[in-house]
């Protein structure tokens, strides 16, 4: 049991300390509202005329504020300030987003500084396979054209080529599967589907559209998107299962809300963590698999990208090896990158890593 | 009225026997920190407690008292990101808050032993219940092999598990939820600790079963010795258990005596506004005296004492002083100025008075009230026929409701009142449409509305019919703004004229239910339990709906907050008009808000009658059971009450099949002509 005597005799002291004349409290009722995200709901200015108050104020009646004890236990959140601070903690991913960002704005300067055009003239005899040296910075190619417009210029294709692929990907992953998820009717048919289209290699599916159809980048970048939604949709899928019946979904349908509506404001804000870590990780995806339909031959060779230069590369490797490292050094650079920022950027938008 | 209960557990003789000896444990000043990513939150703020040999500690506190994790300590269980930070823990002769992880193997499950809240999570499901018993004697009583399992059979048979040889072989899913937990609690008690730590042991079960669960911890207390510390936020089962109470608020006890003392001559006024807040205490139609605003928030450093901005009767030093703990009696202390010689004097509030004269239970109804259902131009405004609800197809069809028949009328509070699984909730949804009803008709105003209906019925069906749900936590959609989630339904069916007029909207259905309108820009998670389920409430209300289901609204709110939304939906009833029905498991709140109560069991309602006679004259031996295991805050009548059990195995309906009879007006029940004569007889018809 508390020792009260001495308890109680400490308390008197610091009692009798505040003995002073009595104080008239007049604080600007507006001024005590302001802030609810103080420490106490009032200013400090009303502490310290309460602390000069005397014994007999102190022990009286306070006035009872039905609001402050609507206040009480708040913070200040919000939902994409705290992604962003947690992001930015990062230092890596901070820093690598920075030096990715700087690449490509410089695939397209690059093209404009060197010396040489991305279509100078072909000269297999006299400038093949020349070093890099201070007249061609990255060396030449077979056919004798620069290796340094041709890297930049590649680069440039790739990245805009995996970016668009994969949001194409991610974005119809992500639409399909949020419905398949949710419309208990459809998930038979969409399950069939799925099974229909993931049951047979997409090699398959790419080599007949490259036959039959063509192999231009525009072509082959949409045959991507229509085979890639389906890991992103049935990963959704599941996601979704776990928020479907919750009961603020229940709510909503109470409330008349549209099935649109639900999955884009109930359901989707959910998942965004790991759509975008997905999105991270599907540019790297694309640019290796673009890699392996250009070494197969089913991509469009006119058109100068890092699948192209990596596949090429490989056949004279390593008697001209500089035409693999510089390729190869931009593709490891976006895959960390890419990998890197996307789990440091979902590590941040789940909330559970929130305050 | 006024003369007092008999008591029936003499606190005298237990508070002399602790004032006798010298505490079993003791914690000095504890004060336990957590960081959690850069922030600092102090979940224990010296507290201190005692703790005596054989006696019951009750430990109550609304969630984030503190509660919890001051017993943790105890047992060296403390999240990684915990610590203590001041202070000791003396349990025989050593400090607790020493101790290394190699040490507490010593002490934690053979010494000192917890159960938890949830028994599905304390289990293994992947090993026999037996195994699982096994182990923990195993390891702590040195048997083995046949010797083992012959203990482990006799540890079944003695926390009341049927059969247990064959139990011995099951799994954990095989059981029911109270089954469960007496497993848990056979695992703890295996290895004959000293003391038993029950983290919310009942929390998660029925009513009926909770009290046997009770039961059986008190009678395993006598056989072996233990000293028990509860941890609950519900007063009927400290009243139940308890020989001595502690009350947490952030961090802190505030007041810790024998069950009497606390509950009849409590100086808190944090205890005062606990006890009066209990619906037991209200008068029907009149408002409960309830406790605004929400705990403090730990993260934020606190000045004086913690309740003071909730306190009504708060002196200005409670704002600026930590008051120190007073002493009432030799057992009985307080943390409160009010207790100070200088301090003014205030009188206990009424309610407390109540509870040591009446026997706890509401009795009044306020004779003015107008019940919608006795007045003669009743008008039915929903009107079940028949229903009937079904999950699944073929052979794992599963019948959730059979054969329910009622009507609601306007104006009223229809209740409706089951154990968990009885299929409450089923018909509540099936009433606004989410599940959809496999047999049977809804009317709205004479209107059909299950099934195919077009498309302007199904606007204005949802326009007047919208719900209340049970869980503030998952309700509300943790992504959107409050603002979103209020004008959901003004969105949908664009329900005002341009932005101005719906912020206008939000703002006035914030001010209804009592929320600052700059809430609206505000995301769920700030909010506490109960000014979430406000914001739900608004979210239904802003369609200004005649009919609403409340899905068990206040059964996960802590006790300080229920007050309020019962105040509230009664305030709204009055202002709009407005028709509840009221799901709920408890009677007792049922009791003070409802104008009928249905009762219903295994999908069935089982019987129906208005609210006052329901408890006058229950007629179904369900009713009745559920009746007698309503817990009461008063110690002296919880402890003498009776346990009806209700057994299905009663009714033969083999012949005589039951039938769905008004047996008085308005007081309909379920049952065959045999047991219909029964009741008529005992109701001298």
């Amino acid at each position: 049991m508390p020792n009260n005597g001495k308890l109680k005799k400490e308390h008197q002291k610091t009692v009798q300390e505040l003995e002073t004349p009595e104080v008239n409290m007049h604080v600007d009722p507006e001024k005590l509202e302001t802030d609810p995200h103080k420490e106490r709901p009032f200013g400090r200015e009303y502490l310290q005329a309460r602390n000069k108050m005397p014994e007999k104020q102190l022990f009286s009646f306070a006035e009872y504020r039905a609001q402050d004890a609507e206040r009480t236990g708040y913070s200040n959140y919000s939902y994409w300030k705290s992604v962003w601070a947690n992001f930015l903690k990062k230092k890596s991913a901070v820093v690598l987003s920075v030096v990715f960002i700087l690449l490509f704005i410089f695939t397209f300067i690059a093209p404009a500084i060197g010396k040489y055009d991305i279509n100078m003239a072909t000269d297999p005899q006299n400038r093949a396979y020349i070093e890099p040296n201070s007249e061609f910075w990255f060396g030449t190619n077979a056919i004798g054209q620069d290796y340094w417009a041709q890297v930049w210029y590649a680069t440039r294709t790739s990245i805009l080529l995996a970016v668009l692929v994969s949001i194409g990907q991610i974005a119809l992953g992500v639409i399909i599967g949020l419905i398949w998820g949710y419309v208990r009717k459809l998930d038979r048919f969409f399950t069939e589907l799925y099974n229909l289209i993931d049951n047979i290699p997409t090699i398959i599916y790419m080599t007949l559209i490259a036959l039959m159809v063509g192999k231009s980048v525009v072509t082959m970048g949409i045959a991507m998107i229509g085979f890639g939604w389906l890991a992103t949709a049935r990963n959704v899928r599941n996601l979704v299962f776990m928020y479907r019946d919750r009961e603020y979904n229940l709510a909503s349908r109470c409330l008349g809300t549209k099935l649109g509506r639900i999955l884009f404001r109930n359901i989707f804000p959910y998942l965004v963590s790991v759509i975008i870590l997905r999105l991270a990780l599907a540019i790297p995806g694309t640019i290796a698999y673009e890699t392996t339909l250009t070494y197969l031959g089913l991509m469009d060779i006119m058109q100068p990208s890092l699948g192209m230069l990596l596949a090429s590369a490989r056949a004279v490797f390593p008697r001209a090896a500089y035409t693999l490292w510089f390729p190869a050094a931009i593709v490891s650079i976006i895959t960390v990158t890419f990998y890197l920022v996307g789990n440091a950027f979902s590590d941040a938008c789940d909330p559970r890593n929130h305050v | 009225m006024s003369e007092k209960v008999r008591p029936s557990v003499d606190f005298d003789a237990r508070a002399a026997k602790v004032l006798s000896q010298e505490p079993l444990l003791s914690a000095k000043e504890v004060e336990v920190t957590f960081s959690l990513r850069g922030n600092k939150l102090t979940a224990i703020r010296r507290a201190s407690l005692d703790l005596y040999e054989g006696e019951t500690l009750a430990i109550v506190g609304e969630s984030g008292s503190g509660k919890s994790v001051f017993t943790k300590c105890f047992v060296g269980m403390l999240d990684k990101n915990g610590s203590i930070t001041h202070g000791s823990i003396m349990y025989d002769g050593q400090d607790l808050t020493q101790l290394s992880e190699k040490e507490w193997l010593k002490i934690r499950g053979s010494r000192i032993a917890m159960v938890t809240q949830d028994p599905m999570t304390s289990l293994n499901p992947l090993k026999t219940v037996g195994k699982q018993i096994q182990e923990s004697v195993e390891l702590h009583q040195g048997l083995s092999g046949k010797a083992a399992k012959a203990e482990t059979i006799r540890i079944l048979e003695a926390v009341g598990i049927p059969e247990p040889e064959r139990r011995y072989r099951q799994y954990p899913h095989e059981f029911s939820g109270g089954m469960r937990q007496r497993v848990v609690i056979a695992i703890a008690v295996a290895c004959r600790p000293q003391i038993l730590i029950c983290d919310e042991p009942t929390t998660a079960l029925d009513v009926t079963i909770q009290a046997q669960i009770l039961d059986l911890i008190r009678k395993l207390q006598k056989e072996q010795n233990m000293t028990i510390i509860y941890i609950t936020h519900d007063l009927g089962v400290v009243a139940n258990v308890a020989d001595r109470v502690a009350v947490m608020y952030a961090g802190q006890v505030i007041e810790i005596g024998m069950a009497n003392e606390v509950f009849f001559d409590p100086w808190h006024p944090y205890t005062w506004a606990l006890l009066s807040a209990l619906p037991q205490l209200g008068v029907k139609g009149e408002k409960l005296p309830a406790i605004d605003g929400t705990p403090p928030n730990l993260f934020n450093k606190i000045v004086g004492d913690a309740f003071a901005p909730r306190n009504k009767h708060a002196l200005n030093i409670d704002y600026l002083e930590e008051p120190p703990m007073y002493e009432v009696t030799a057992t009985h202390q307080v943390k409160a100025w009010l207790r100070d010689p200088r301090a003014p004097h205030v009188d206990q509030p009424q309610a407390i008075r109540l509870l040591e004269t009446q026997d706890g239970q509401s009795k009044g109804t306020d004779p003015n009230a107008y019940h919608p259902h006795l007045d003669p131009a009743r008008e039915p405004l929903i009107e079940v026929k028949n229903m009937q609800v079904t999950f699944g197809t073929g052979r794992k069809k599963f019948v959730a409701v059979d054969d329910v028949n009622f009507t609601i009328y306007k104006g009223e509070t229809f209740a409706l009142v089951g154990e968990s699984g009885s299929g409450k909730t089923t018909i509540g949804r099936a009433l606004v449409r989410i599940n959809p009803i496999t047999g049977g008709e809804v009317y709205l105003h004479g209107e059909k509305i299950n099934g195919k209906i077009p498309r302007e019925l199904d606007t204005r069906v949802i326009r007047s019919c919208q719900m209340i749900f049970q869980d503030p936590m998952a309700s509300l959609n943790e992504r959107a703004k409050v603002d979103y989630i209020v004008s959901e339904g003004l969105i949908n069916y664009h329900l005002y004229e341009n932005e101005e007029d719906r912020r206008e909207k939000v703002r006035k259905a914030l001010e209804e239910v009592g929320l600052l309108p700059e809430f609206s820009s505000r995301f769920p998670h700030e909010f506490s339990g109960g000014q979430r389920q406000r914001i739900g409430i608004a979210r239904a209300l802003i369609m200004q709906p005649e009919f609403v289901v409340a899905d068990e609204p206040i059964s996960a709110l802590d006790v300080s907050i229920r007050a309020q939304v019962l105040n509230l939906l009664n305030d709204l009833k009055k202002k709009r008009g407005l028709t509840y029905m009221f799901i709920a498991h408890d009677l007792s709140v049922v009791r003070f808000i409802s104008d009928r109560i249905a009762v219903i069991h295994k999908g069935r309602i089982v019987e129906l009658a208005e609210a006052e006679e329901l408890f006058l004259h229950p007629l179904h031996p369900y009713t009745r059971a559920l009746l007698s295991a309503v817990p009461n805050p008063n110690p002296y009548i919880e402890r003498t009450k009776q346990l009806l059990v209700y057994d299905p195995s009663v009714h033969d309906y083999s012949a005589d099949k039951p039938v769905w009879c008004e047996i008085l007006p308005d007081h309909f029940v379920y049952g065959n002509q045999r047991e219909l004569d029964g009741y008529r007889n005992e109701l001298k018809l």
